[in-house]
């Protein structure tokens, strides 16, 4: 299990989250709501040429876009101001050569080279318009992701393009987040959520095939589209 | 205890989100053993993948390549280059590592796959550290693309090593034409590169139990050291075919301190002092021993002991700054021998006038041609790489203990007491008193302005045919023979366009002085695909 560092982090936001307030109500509203929803991301990937021995020029990487799960949670500060922590399900990304068609002989372009999963927690501060009382109520926000890399394969098919069983690592990334959204409140302690955010993540990725070292600049900006459904307590 | 409800749903979040946790996907394995042979990754790393068209169309990409597609003939098979790392040993017997690269034969053809022959090559002297046969991309070096071309795409499995003290070797030197080493280095790198061969990704391609050995120039010599070395050690060797290699080291030796200078020679000459020193450890006390005060005061030079090459510094560079003299390995001011050194007056005389500048007079025997006595004058310039001091020391041990070839023909084999360090390293490392138990073919070209026919190939053939030795277990190839004269007609349809490649190379820098010149510089490394041509039709008789 690679939480140990995901687990901190969100410890560690959770604290952060837990700071100010002490009672369980703002101004008469429940000041806890959990949200769980479908997270639809586009990322927006591009990456410098992968270096390295052996390697012949324009050789790079991209991300394909997917959906997963959505996890968030928002406490209330006060009537119009929020925190949230927003998560996604870690999904199994995949990852596909981009570049000439082939290396040599092998399959390169659009094949799937890697599958990478990745924690990459969000912590949000947000400013609600109008007031409880009202049924809509937008938002904006702005906050930190973190981002960690676990669970790094390279497939069968990388493998062969790389030249051998590959391992792969990315270093964390932190980077500034952003978000716009609605909520609905058609009852008392449920709400409807949408919302539209853009992240910006950083990351160097290094593999070692047999002992030849690559690397790349990684770069990417994940828009998630949420909908999400929340309960209030 | 009450548990606020926030903290209680992070848990739960927390808790979900660590569930859907993987592990990372791992690499080779490590070798944790240093013993001799033992591939490091496992698998190697395949640096490239080509199917036989793909290979046809990188050779075609560049002048060079379609000239060797015209020699070595279509790709009939793919081929997968590993770049493979293995432990072996030093001169003094001490663990390094060292790197290698292994070409598989991939397709569907039934020569292609299943159980497949072993190349094993020995590559040329090669100045630059860096360089690694399994990169045959590399347009600087092409010797790579030769043998995958050569052999690999015609169905023969190869393993080339780099030879410690290259690449990723942790070597701080190399071990240059020293035959117990580099026999050994070869014989390591084929132990780790059968071990690797199952696990590549051509695991359809197997050994097959035969074993081919060949290899060119300096490889031409560690070919023959290791069909030795195997053969003293009761190992297979199907066929080997050495190419041009300065198998008779202590005449060729000889020959050069005399002033019959090779090209290419400052180069070659501080490696193998470089190398001996490393095994022997007294070829010299002192840089100054051997070299001349311009390059021992040269701070490249002093700082590395002579130890120059190989190098990561490009050799024309080293020209240029001084480290190295391009061609002038011997002073041109003649040493003067006299009665104060032991000898009478007419020794004295004998030995000056041997030592001056190369001529008719000086160099009538092995009929040295006037385009050879003008390249053995370019070895010669103020100062030269060695100075007259040891120069002198030298020619009065190879006259004092002459060798049975050099300065003139008698017993053919090395002096039997030699006193001079380097000529005892020499002769240590001379190979003619092997004697091949299996079919071996040798190949070379009488015009070599590098590694002399007659004193190496000549050498061997007039020693083996005195022993009895003929064919079909003896056989030679001198490229620049007429061929007419030539047994089959594959052999003469090398031969011929060998010739005319040469003649080309001359009519381009304009013939005359210019074009002897021009084939003086480039006919070395010219010669060898014929070569391995040669040797891989030799080896399609068994």
């Amino acid at each position: 299990m690679r939480c140990t560092k995901a687990a901190a982090a969100l410890a560690t936001l959770c604290a952060v989250c837990s700071l100010p307030v002490h009672a369980d109500e703002v101004d008469g509203v429940p000041a806890n709501t959990v949200r769980i929803g479908l997270y639809d991301v586009i990322y927006h990937a591009s990456s410098t040429d992968i270096s390295g021995p052996f390697t012949p020029p324009g050789l790079s990487t991209d991300i394909k876009d997917l959906s997963t799960l959505y996890i968030g949670y928002v406490r209330k500060l006060s009537s119009h101001w929020v925190t949230e922590l927003a998560l996604a399900l870690p999904p199994l990304s995949d990852t596909v050569g981009a570049g000439p068609a082939s290396v040599g002989s092998v399959p390169y372009n659009n094949q799937l080279i890697a599958r990478v999963r990745w924690l990459a927690p969000t912590a949000l501060v947000e400013y609600q318009f109008f007031d409880d009382s009202s049924s809509w109520r937008p938002y904006v926000g702005i906050g930190v992701n973190y981002t960690s890399f676990y669970d790094r394969r390279s497939t069968l098919a990388g493998d062969e393009a790389s030249g051998g069983p590959t391992r792969i690592s990315l270093t964390n990334s932190v980077g500034p987040a952003g978000t716009i959204g609605i909520s609905w409140h058609p009852l008392q302690h449920w709400e409807v959520n949408g919302s539209y955010s853009a992240a910006m993540v950083n990351s160097t990725m290094t593999t070692d095939t047999a002992g030849v070292i690559r690397t790349a600049k990684i770069h990417f900006n994940p828009t998630p589209f949420i909908l999400s459904v929340g309960y209030s307590f | 205890m009450c548990i606020p409800r926030h903290l209680v749903a992070m848990a739960v979040i927390t808790v979900l989100l660590c569930a859907c946790g993987g592990s990372d996907s791992g690499t080779a394995s490590i070798a944790t053993s240093t013993a001799r042979g033992t591939l490091i990754q496992d698998p190697p790393y395949r640096v490239a993948s080509l199917n036989a068209m793909a290979l046809g169309a990188q050779l075609s990409a560049s002048a060079s390549g379609q000239q060797l597609l015209q020699i070595a003939g279509t790709p009939a098979c793919g081929v997968d280059v590993y770049d493979f790392q293995y432990y072996t040993v030093g001169a003094k017997g001490e663990t390094t590592t060292a790197s290698g690269a292994l070409m598989v034969p991939t397709g569907a053809a039934g020569t292609c796959s299943g159980p497949r022959p072993v190349v094993l090559y020995a590559h040329g002297t090669q100045t630059d550290k860096a360089a690694n046969l399994a990169n045959i991309t590399d347009a600087s070096d092409t010797e790579g693309i030769m043998i995958a071309a050569m052999f690999a795409a015609q169905g023969y499995i190869v393993v080339a090593p780099n030879y410690a003290g290259y690449d990723i070797s942790t070597l701080t030197y190399h071990p240059f034409l020293d035959a117990d080493q580099q026999s050994k280095d070869m014989m390591d790198s084929l132990q780790a590169a059968r071990t690797a061969l199952p696990s590549t990704y051509a695991s359809a391609t197997s050994d097959n139990g035969q074993l081919f050995i060949t290899g060119y120039s300096q490889g031409g010599y560690v070919a023959m050291a290791t069909q030795r070395a195997m053969q003293s050690a009761g190992q297979t060797v199907t066929a080997a075919a050495p190419m041009s290699g300065p198998y008779a080291l202590a005449a060729f030796g000889d020959l050069i301190m005399y002033g019959g200078v090779n090209f290419g020679s400052t180069a070659f000459v501080p490696m193998i002092i470089t190398s001996y020193q490393q095994a022997y450890g007294n070829i010299l006390s002192s840089i100054s021993d051997i070299y001349s005060p311009t390059y021992t005061g040269n701070s490249t030079f002093a700082a590395a002991n002579g130890n120059v090459l190989p190098s990561t510094t490009p050799i024309d560079t080293l020209f240029t700054d001084g480290v190295l003299p391009e061609t002038a390995l011997l002073d041109s001011t003649t040493p003067v021998f006299t009665t104060s050194m032991g000898l009478n007056a007419t020794q004295a005389a004998t030995l000056t006038a041997a030592a001056a500048l190369p001529s008719s007079t000086n160099f009538p025997t092995p009929p040295f041609s006037t385009a050879q006595l003008q390249l053995f004058n370019s070895g010669f310039g103020n100062p030269g790489l060695i100075n007259n001091t040891y120069r002198t020391q030298y020619i009065l041990d190879a006259a004092a203990n002459p060798d049975g070839l050099i300065p003139s023909a008698s017993t053919g084999m090395p002096a039997s007491g030699p006193q001079n360090p380097l000529r005892i390293a020499l002769k240590t490392n001379d190979l003619r008193t092997f004697k091949p138990t299996s079919p071996t073919l040798l190949c070379g070209g009488d015009q070599d302005p590098t590694v002399f026919y007659s004193v190496n190939t000549g050498a061997m053939q007039n020693l083996w045919t005195a022993e009895g030795l003929a064919a079909p277990l003896v056989n030679y190839v001198d490229v620049n023979a007429d061929p007419a004269t030539a047994p089959t007609q594959q052999l003469a349809g090398i031969e011929t366009a060998f010739q005319q490649t040469i003649a080309g190379i001359s009519a381009a820098a304009g013939g005359g002085t210019a074009g002897q010149t021009a084939v003086v510089e480039n006919y070395h490394a010219t010669v060898a695909p014929f070569f391995a041509a040669v040797a891989r039709s030799f080896f399609s008789n068994f």
